[in-house]
């Protein structure tokens, strides 16, 4: 059977004329055009992703306890326009290779993961992860796996996944996220031969092994793959975020590694790992709420 | 990516200004406040040049409504002009001009441009968009003439 390709499923929400329109923009457009452009589309998207402003609306009545309705669409606002800035300034980092600056909070654990043989990058929907995998291969000329939950759209897909290709010049290798064993093997594989395999850890999504978490009082379900492959490597879990603060700047905000220890029960030793990880999401999110790129519900009711 | 923190800037007129503090006079497209300055203006005066079109004569309503509307239409408008702006570029490398500057730098040419046009017919119209329009056109021969002297003073290329 052939797929029959949807013209017009390319200008939905996660189509990928967007992401066209991006690159085309990082090199037709000066820099000083990007402020007007962003608040047009963000109201653009703002209107049309209802199912993600919704989503961002519904999460962050949880992460600020006690905030109004109305305050939260405005908020869901300045989120969408951070993702507008940071999808923005990937496109431009990616094909000009332009000058951008960063300030690192931890630095000894990066350090630390740079030197690490084998570790876990965990991360969130947060800020600019796509730079910051193409920033860390950069900065110590290491290969790292990248390890994204599927795209909706399967043309978006193979877009993005060239994208962090490029921009981490051959060195950020991409792998999606999928109900399938074969991944977790090859991750295994990669951890046990000393490499860094960078996961995404604030939310499960679609068939993924999973495991109940609590967030801000909240019950959650949180991807347990990394937990699992930590325990069986042996290999410690960096919990590491990157957030937009400037215009081209950054901070790399790492934290100290999480060790799982095997004392022969595992759930109770993934339940540990999960709940230090839990820990430092909730600080980060609460601290970086303005950019949690989390545009599905992430709490159950 | 580089770690600096050193404040750089992008239009001519700021990096002479650094120069004179003994800053860099290097281009940079990484300052915020200068990027939301220029494109806050160069909007302002095309919404101010198309605002003038709405007649005077429409109710208290269907004037706001008119005005709301214009704000997307002038969006759109820039879409639309930046696209067309970057098959002229194109077109002009073909024929040997702008091959030397990256197409987002001739872009801002064609945007102050178009701009300083609007500008230019703003100014005869009086009242606060032609003073806003003149603070436009100040600005921007300004900016020509620190262009100038940066070009003077170390070689720089004029048409920031």
């Amino acid at each position: 059977m052939t797929e029959r390709p949807n013209r017009l499923g390319r200008f939905a929400v996660r189509g990928v004329f967007w992401r066209h329109y991006l690159d085309w923009a990082a090199i037709n457009l000066p820099f000083h055009v990007y402020p007007v452009q962003v608040v047009f589309f963000t109201l653009f998207f703002f209107f049309f992703a209802a199912p993600a402003r919704r989503a961002i609306v519904a999460n962050l009545a949880i992460v600020l306890p006690g905030s109004s309705r109305a305050m939260n669409y405005l908020r869901a606002f300045r989120t969408l326009s951070n993702f507008a800035w940071t999808i923005s300034e990937s496109a431009i980092h990616k094909l000009l290779k332009e000058e951008f600056s960063y300030k690192i909070i931890g630095a000894e654990w990066l350090e630390q993961l740079g030197a690490a043989p084998g570790a876990i990058v965990l991360t969130a929907h947060m800020g600019s992860y796509d730079l910051g995998a193409a920033l860390f291969a950069e900065k110590f000329r290491r290969e790292i796996r990248v390890v994204r939950a599927p795209e909706p759209d399967r043309q978006s897909a193979q877009h993005l996944t060239g994208s962090l290709e490029k921009a981490g010049e051959g060195a950020v290798k991409i792998d999606y996220n999928t109900a399938g064993a074969l991944l977790s093997f090859d991750l295994l594989k990669a951890l046990r031969a000393g490499e860094i395999v960078s996961i995404q850890g604030d939310r499960a999504e679609g068939e993924v092994s999973q495991v109940a978490a609590r967030l801000f009082g909240h019950e959650v379900q949180l991807p347990n793959g990394p937990f699992v492959l930590a325990l069986v490597a042996q290999v410690p879990i960096y919990p590491l975020f990157i957030a937009r603060i400037g215009c081209r700047h950054y901070a790399i905000i790492v934290h100290e590694p999480i060790r799982l220890e095997n004392t022969g029960d595992r759930e109770s030793d993934i339940a540990n790992g999960v709940g230090q990880w839990c820990a430092i999401l909730e600080e980060t999110v609460a601290q970086h709420w303005d950019q949690w790129f989390a545009f599905t519900p992430i709490f159950t009711r | 990516m580089s770690t600096g923190e050193f404040p750089r800037f992008y239009f001519a007129l700021p990096r002479l200004l650094a120069t004179f503090r003994g800053g860099s006079s290097k281009r940079a497209e990484n300052n915020g406040g200068e990027a939301w300055i220029a494109s806050i203006a160069s909007y302002l005066v095309s919404y101010l040049f198309f605002a003038q079109f709405i007649p005077a004569t429409l109710g208290l309503w269907s004037g706001v409504l008119s005005f709301v509307l214009l704000a997307f239409l002038v969006w759109l408008f820039s879409l639309l002009a930046l696209y067309l702006n970057s098959l002229v570029i194109k077109l002009l490398q073909v024929c040997g001009l702008f091959r030397s500057i990256p197409i987002r730098r001739a872009q801002s040419i064609l945007v102050a441009g178009t701009a300083s046009a609007m500008a230019l017919q703003l100014l005869g119209d009086g009242g606060w968009s032609a003073e806003i329009a003149a603070i436009w056109i100040v600005a921007v021969v300004m900016n020509l003439a620190a262009a100038a002297i940066l070009a003077f003073r170390n070689g720089d290329r004029a048409h920031s």
